[in-house]
């Protein structure tokens, strides 16, 4: 049968790739990020919020693109699935996005002194770390429409989610110290939004779901935590 | 009661049901009922079900639509949807007895009406044709007549059991129905071709519904119309299927999508080959995840 709508599917793939480009932006905030927490370094971390308008932008331009194309071409079935799956993810991107600028605006908060408990800071480390490797993971199902990659991500994210708890305990015996315990806690809302980086990673893989079966279920849902996905 | 019924509805030939002596004002469903007035509800029982099953139609040795089986339910619009030539058409003609006025056309298969053989022995085409009405792409309101004789024409066929006022008042309703009463009311006397297209459509709508048919049958209704009169068309339809079974043919996805319950999507393995139905479901379905992959590709565009 003869190709049509070519110039349609060429802007639809376009913008599938624009959009999860917009995870290799998240991937690189969250590196450097990771990397001005280790380094308590302020000036790169005003870099990453300076940094975050890129990805807003990302979210506003291929936003608008779906909109027109779902005003102009009438998608249906698969097609529609798609740049619906595709107007959650970029929301899901942006706010990766954010979590990483929430990580960012408290480091200079945490001063330049050496880190009250460095096990808390590996820990934190190590759930960036592992919450990268989520997002690649995130990014390759959605690519290859790979269900079972992306339901192994909630099974990861158990991981993120237990290192955070950890974190909990951590600064629970943190001390009197009123420094020590102010460090904790900016330590804390660190790890609440890496954990938080790694939940939207999960979502991606909720919407890859979606887009091959047209069926939208949680793969993990925080009210039913005992249900099987 | 049995053997009434086949004959009471489709009549024997040369007899209409007006001459079996069933007021045609009564708006109930089948003359089987014994009741005389309407209650609230028989408006939406008028609406009847059309099974198809395993129907084979030919153009002489042309095989032209192979082994549809498919229910068109009552209360509800099926859109049937498929490339040219893929024997939508042709299927929807076999719905009431239409396909075999082509000289050579024969029906293989079985297609009842509430349960009734159409095409059982005995039974009038004319009276089929009555009980399931046709609108057809081009507009054709009776040129040379009015209006009101145009809406008419179904009931001045069947004889003077009308009464002038019981005319006039299926006149009015039908006219109301079709959402084109206060358009016209002030004009019935004019004819029906000073109408604009979409006008045009809208009474043949009327007279299709005069003689109060329990399915109406559409073939691309608004094919000839322009965007605005389209969706008033469809905006009737949703208003129809509260009182008719309809089914309509139409080669434009977003109507289908915009103004029907069920899809049945039909298709052509090759040109030559007999038209089958590939995929039968509630519309949503159709369009956000259907079944078959033939089915995708149509309604995405991906082929014409």
């Amino acid at each position: 049968m003869p190709e049509v709508r070519t110039e349609y599917q060429q802007e639809l793939d376009n913008l599938e790739a624009s959009a999860l480009g917009g995870l290799d932006l998240v991937s690189s905030a969250l590196s450097r990020t990771l990397e001005a927490i280790e380094h308590q370094d302020i000036e790169l971390a005003q870099i990453v919020v300076a940094d975050d308008d890129r990805i807003d932008g990302r979210y506003l331009e291929v936003h608008q693109a779906l909109i027109t194309l779902l005003a102009t071409q009438s998608p249906v079935a698969t097609d529609l699935r798609l740049i619906s799956a595709m107007l959650h993810v970029l929301k899901n991107i942006e706010r990766m996005g954010d979590q990483c600028v929430n990580i960012c605006k408290v480091i200079p908060m945490s001063g330049h002194e050496p880190p009250a408990d460095e096990e808390m800071v590996k820990l934190i480390l190590s759930m960036g770390t592992h919450t990268k490797s989520l997002i690649s993971q995130a990014k390759r199902a959605f690519e290859e429409r790979n269900v079972e990659m992306a339901r192994d991500l909630v099974v990861r994210d158990d991981v993120v989610d237990e290192l955070n708890r950890e974190c909990f305990r951590l600064a629970l015996a943190i001390g009197d110290d009123a420094d020590k315990r102010e460090w904790a806690m900016t330590m804390l809302l660190t790890a609440r939004a890496i954990e938080r980086i790694a939940d939207n990673a999960v979502d991606i893989g909720e919407q890859v779901a979606f887009v091959v079966t047209g069926l939208f279920r949680e793969f993990e849902d925080a009210s039913h935590p005992d249900a099987n996905a | 009661m049995e053997g009434r019924k086949l004959k009471g509805r489709f009549g024997s030939r040369g007899k209409t049901e007006a001459e079996e002596g069933h007021n045609t004002m009564s708006q109930a469903g089948p003359v089987t009922e014994t009741s005389s007035k309407p209650a609230a509800g028989a408006n939406a029982r008028r609406a009847k079900t059309i099974e198809a099953k395993e129907v084979n139609l030919y153009y002489g040795d042309f095989h032209a639509v192979e082994g549809v089986s498919m229910t068109i339910e009552p209360n509800k619009v099926t859109a049937l949807i498929g490339s040219s030539g893929c024997g939508k058409t042709t299927f929807l003609r076999s719905l009431n007895r239409m396909h075999e006025l082509t000289p050579g056309a024969t029906v293989k298969g079985n297609i009842e009406l509430d349960g009734e053989d159409i095409y059982a022995n005995g039974v009038d085409p004319v009276a089929v044709r009555r009980l399931i009405g046709m609108v057809f792409q081009q507009p054709n309101p009776f040129p040379t007549m009015s209006i009101y004789d145009n809406v008419a024409a179904g009931l001045n066929f069947n004889s003077g059991r009308v009464s002038k006022a019981d005319k006039d008042a299926i006149v009015e309703k039908s006219l109301r129905g079709a959402h084109l009463w206060d358009e016209v009311k002030d004009r019935l006397d004019k004819p029906g071709s000073g109408l604009s297209g979409g006008q045009q459509q809208r009474l043949c709508i009327a007279r299709a519904t005069a003689v109060s048919p329990e399915v109406l049958l559409m073939d691309e209704p608004c094919s000839a119309l322009d965007p605005v009169a389209t969706l008033a068309i469809e905006d009737l339809i949703g208003e129809l299927k509260k009182e008719f079974t309809i089914a309509i043919v139409t080669h434009n996805m977003q109507q289908a999508s915009r103004a029907s319950d069920i899809t049945a999507f039909f298709n052509l393995d090759e040109s030559g080959k007999p038209g089958h139905l590939v995929e039968i479901g509630p519309t949503d379905e159709i369009f956000t995840k259907p079944q078959k992959k033939e089915t995708e590709d149509y309604v995405s565009g991906r082929f014409g």
